[in-house]
C-alpha cells in the first residue's frame, strides 16, 4: 500500500537533488534542469497531499489546479530562460557559471 | 465597472503594442512609448471609479480592500514613471539592444503592472503564485533586455537562476502549507493554524519555505546576494522598476501571508515572528554595512534597497502596532509610499547622467552641483530622504518602524536598525558631498529636458510634503478594516 509518506519522501528527495544540483553544478543548462526538478518535486507533493485530503470522499482539487498552473509557468520560464541562456552562449561561447562573473564588488 | 477591467485592459494593451511593433516595424518608439504612457495614465484616472464588486465566481480569489486599492495605485504610478524614464533614456538604451529597438520595453511593464495589480488583490496562494510569476518572468526579459551589453546579459542570467530557485522554494512551501492546513486561501490557512489539531512541524516547514521564497523576491538577507549584481547590470529604468515595483509586490504578498501565519491563536506565530526579527535585523546590517565601501552609485542604491527591505521586514514583525492608527501592514504600505518617490528620483538622476554620457561611479558625481545645480539639488533631496533626514519622507517611514520596535521591546532589532541608519547617513552623505566638491572638476554644463525637470520636481514635492505633513496618507491607509485586521 502506497501512503502519503511515500509520495512525500520521493518528493523530498527530488527537491533535495534539485537544490544540490543548483548549488554544485557549473553548467548553467544543468542548473536550469535542476531548477525544473525542484518544481516537479513541489508538483508531486501537491498531488500527493491532494489525493490524501478527501472532501466528500473525493480528492480535493484545489492543489491539483495549482499543479496545472505550475506546469504552465514552468514552460513559460523555460522558454524565456533558454532564450537568455542562448543569448549568453552567443556572446561568451560558454554556458559555464564562471562566464558570468563580471559584476562584482 | 469592476477593477478587473483595468487589469485585463493593461495586459491587453501590452499585447497589442507587442503585435503593432511586430507587424509595423517602422513605427517610432516615441509613438509606442507615449501610447503606453497614455494607457497607464488613463488606468490611473479610472482606478477610483472601479469600486463595483467582481462577479461572484471570482470572489474566492480576488478581494478589493483599501490595501489592495492602494497597491494597485502604487503599481500604476511606478509603471508610469518607469515608462517615462525608459523614453527619456531611450537614445542611450538603444545602443545595447538588437536593431536599436525598444518595443518590449514599453509593452512588458504594462503586463508587469497588470500582474502586480492582480497580486494586490490575491486571496489565495494559487492566485499569488500565478501573479507573482507573471511579474517575475516578465522581469527576466526586462533585466536582460540590453543584451548587447555583457553586464545586462549577465544580470539577466543571475536573476533568472535565482528567481527560478525562489519560485521552486515558494511552490514547495505552498505544497507543505496546503498539506498542513488542507486549503489554499489565506483566510482558511489562518483558521486552520489557529486550530491546535493542525500539525505544527508541517505548518512551520511550509511557512519557513514560503518566507524564504518571498525573501528572495523582496531581497531579504541571506537571500540578497543577487541584488547588487542584478541592479547594477540591468538597464536603469528596469532597476528602478525592480527596486520599487517588484519589492512592493513582494511585500503585499508577505503582508497577506503573515496575516494568515500570525492570525490570533496561530500555533506558529512565535516562531514566524522570531524569524522575521532575525531576518530583518540581518538584512538592515548586510544592506547598510557593505554599502559604505561601494564606489558605484548604482550598486550603492542596490545595497540601500536591501537595507530598506530590512526596515520593512522589521515593521512586519511588529504585528500588533496600533501607533499612528496604522497596523503593521499599514506601516509597510506607508513606508513603500515614501520609498517610491525617493528611489525613483535617485534612479532618475542616474538615468539622466547616463543619458548625458556620464558614468555611474561616485567620482562621476564630483562637481555635479556646478555642472547642473538643479539635478544636484534633486539628487541631494533624494539621498537625504533615503538616509532618513528629518523633514523628508524617509524620516517619517523610519520613525514609524523604530517606534514600533521600541513599543514591542525588540531592543536587539532596534539597535541593528539604528546602526544601519547611521551607516546610511555616512554613505548617502559621502555621495552628496562629492556632488558639491568644486576642486579640479570638469565644468561643462549638463542639459536637462523640461519634462524631466517637471517630473523630478513633482517627486521632490511629494517627498517634502510627506515629510512635513504625512497625515492625509495615514488617513487613507487606516480607512479600511482589512488593514487593521493585519494583527
Amino acid at each position: 500500500m502506497i501512503t502519503l509518506g511515500h509520495y512525500l519522501v520521493v518528493s523530498g528527495m527530488l527537491f533535495a537533488l534539485g537544490l544540490a544540483g543548483v548549488i554544485a553544478r557549473r553548467n548553467i543548462i544543468i542548473v536550469y534542469m535542476c531548477l525544473e526538478m525542484m518544481l516537479s518535486a513541489a508538483n508531486l507533493a501537491l498531488v500527493g497531499f491532494s489525493r490524501f485530503h478527501l472532501v466528500n470522499s473525493l480528492p480535493d482539487y484545489t492543489a491539483q489546479s495549482l499543479v496545472f498552473f505550475t506546469i504552465t509557468v514552468a514552460a513559460a520560464e523555460v522558454a524565456v530562460g533558454l532564450a537568455i541562456i542562448v543569448a549568453l552562449f552567443r556572446t561568451k561561447q560558454s554556458v559555464d557559471v564562471e562566464s558570468v562573473t563580471k559584476l562584482q564588488g | 465597472m469592476s477593477v478587473f477591467t483595468i487589469e485585463a485592459g493593461l495586459a491587453l494593451l501590452g499585447l497589442v503594442l507587442l503585435l503593432v511593433e511586430a507587424f509595423k516595424p517602422d513605427i517610432s518608439r516615441r509613438t509606442l512609448g507615449l501610447t503606453a504612457i497614455a494607457g497607464t495614465a488613463f488606468a490611473l484616472v479610472l482606478l477610483p471609479f472601479c469600486g463595483a464588486p467582481l462577479p461572484s465566481f471570482m470572489q474566492p480569489w480576488h478581494q478589493l480592500d483599501t490595501l489592495a486599492l492602494f497597491y494597485k495605485g502604487f503599481a500604476i504610478v511606478i509603471t508610469l514613471l518607469v515608462l517615462w524614464l525608459t523614453l527619456e533614456c531611450a537614445p542611450y538604451l538603444t545602443r545595447f539592444t538588437v536593431d536599436g529597438k525598444l518595443a518590449e520595453m514599453f509593452s512588458l511593464p504594462l503586463i508587469v503592472c497588470s500582474g502586480m495589480m492582480w497580486m494586490a488583490s490575491a486571496r489565495d496562494l494559487v492566485t499569488v503564485f500565478v501573479a507573482l510569476e507573471l511579474v517575475t518572468v516578465s522581469f527576466y526579459v526586462l533585466v536582460a533586455f540590453a543584451r548587447k551589453s555583457a553586464f545586462s546579459l549577465e544580470a539577466g542570467v543571475k536573476y533568472l537562476i535565482l528567481g527560478a530557485l525562489s519560485t521552486g522554494i515558494l511552490v514547495y512551501g505552498i505544497a507543505w502549507i496546503y498539506g498542513a492546513t488542507g486549503t489554499m486561501s489565506f483566510e482558511g490557512i489562518g483558521k486552520a493554524l489557529a486550530n491546535p489539531a493542525t500539525s505544527k512541524s508541517t505548518a512551520l516547514f511550509g511557512a519557513a519555505l514560503i518566507l524564504c521564497g518571498l525573501g528572495f523576491k523582496v531581497a531579504a538577507a541571506p537571500f540578497h546576494m543577487w541584488v547588487p549584481d542584478v541592479y547594477q547590470g540591468a538597464p536603469t529604468p528596469v532597476t528602478a522598476f525592480l527596486s520599487v515595483g517588484s519589492k512592493a509586490a513582494g511585500f503585499v504578498v508577505l503582508t497577506r501571508a503573515l496575516e494568515a501565519f500570525l492570525a490570533t491563536g496561530s500555533i506558529i506565530s512565535t516562531e514566524v515572528q522570531a524569524f522575521l526579527l532575525v531576518i530583518g535585523s540581518l538584512t538592515v546590517l548586510l544592506g547598510s554595512l557593505p554599502a559604505m565601501f561601494q564606489t558605484s552609485v548604482k550598486r550603492l542604491l542596490a545595497y540601500s534597497s536591501i537595507s530598506h527591505a530590512g526596515y520593512l521586514l522589521l515593521a512586519l514583525a511588529c504585528s500588533e502596532t496600533a501607533r499612528f492608527e496604522l497596523s503593521s501592514g499599514g506601516i509597510v504600505a506607508f513606508y513603500l509610499a515614501t520609498y517610491l518617490p525617493m528611489t525613483v528620483l535617485g534612479f532618475l538622476g542616474l538615468g539622466l547622467m547616463r543619458a548625458n554620457g556620464l558614468g555611474e561611479d561616485i567620482k562621476d558625481f564630483t562637481g555635479l552641483a556646478k555642472r547642473n545645480p538643479t539635478l544636484a539639488l534633486f539628487m541631494t533631496i533624494s539621498f537625504a530622504s533615503l538616509a532618513g533626514l528629518p523633514l523628508t519622507a524617509g524620516f517619517i517611514g523610519k520613525l514609524f518602524v523604530f517606534l514600533g520596535l521600541a513599543d514591542h521591546g525588540y531592543w536587539g532589532a532596534l539597535s541593528c536598525a539604528v546602526i544601519a541608519a547611521a551607516a546610511g547617513f555616512y554613505y548617502y552623505f559621502k555621495t552628496i558631498l562629492a556632488m558639491y566638491t568644486t576642486e579640479g572638476v570638469e565644468t561643462t554644463a549638463l542639459t536637462l529636458s523640461t519634462a524631466s525637470k517637471a517630473v523630478a520636481g513633482v517627486l521632490v514635492l511629494i517627498i517634502l510634503i510627506l515629510g512635513v505633513y504625512p497625515k492625509p496618507l495615514q488617513k487613507v491607509l487606516t480607512a479600511s478594516p482589512a488593514v487593521v485586521s493585519a494583527k
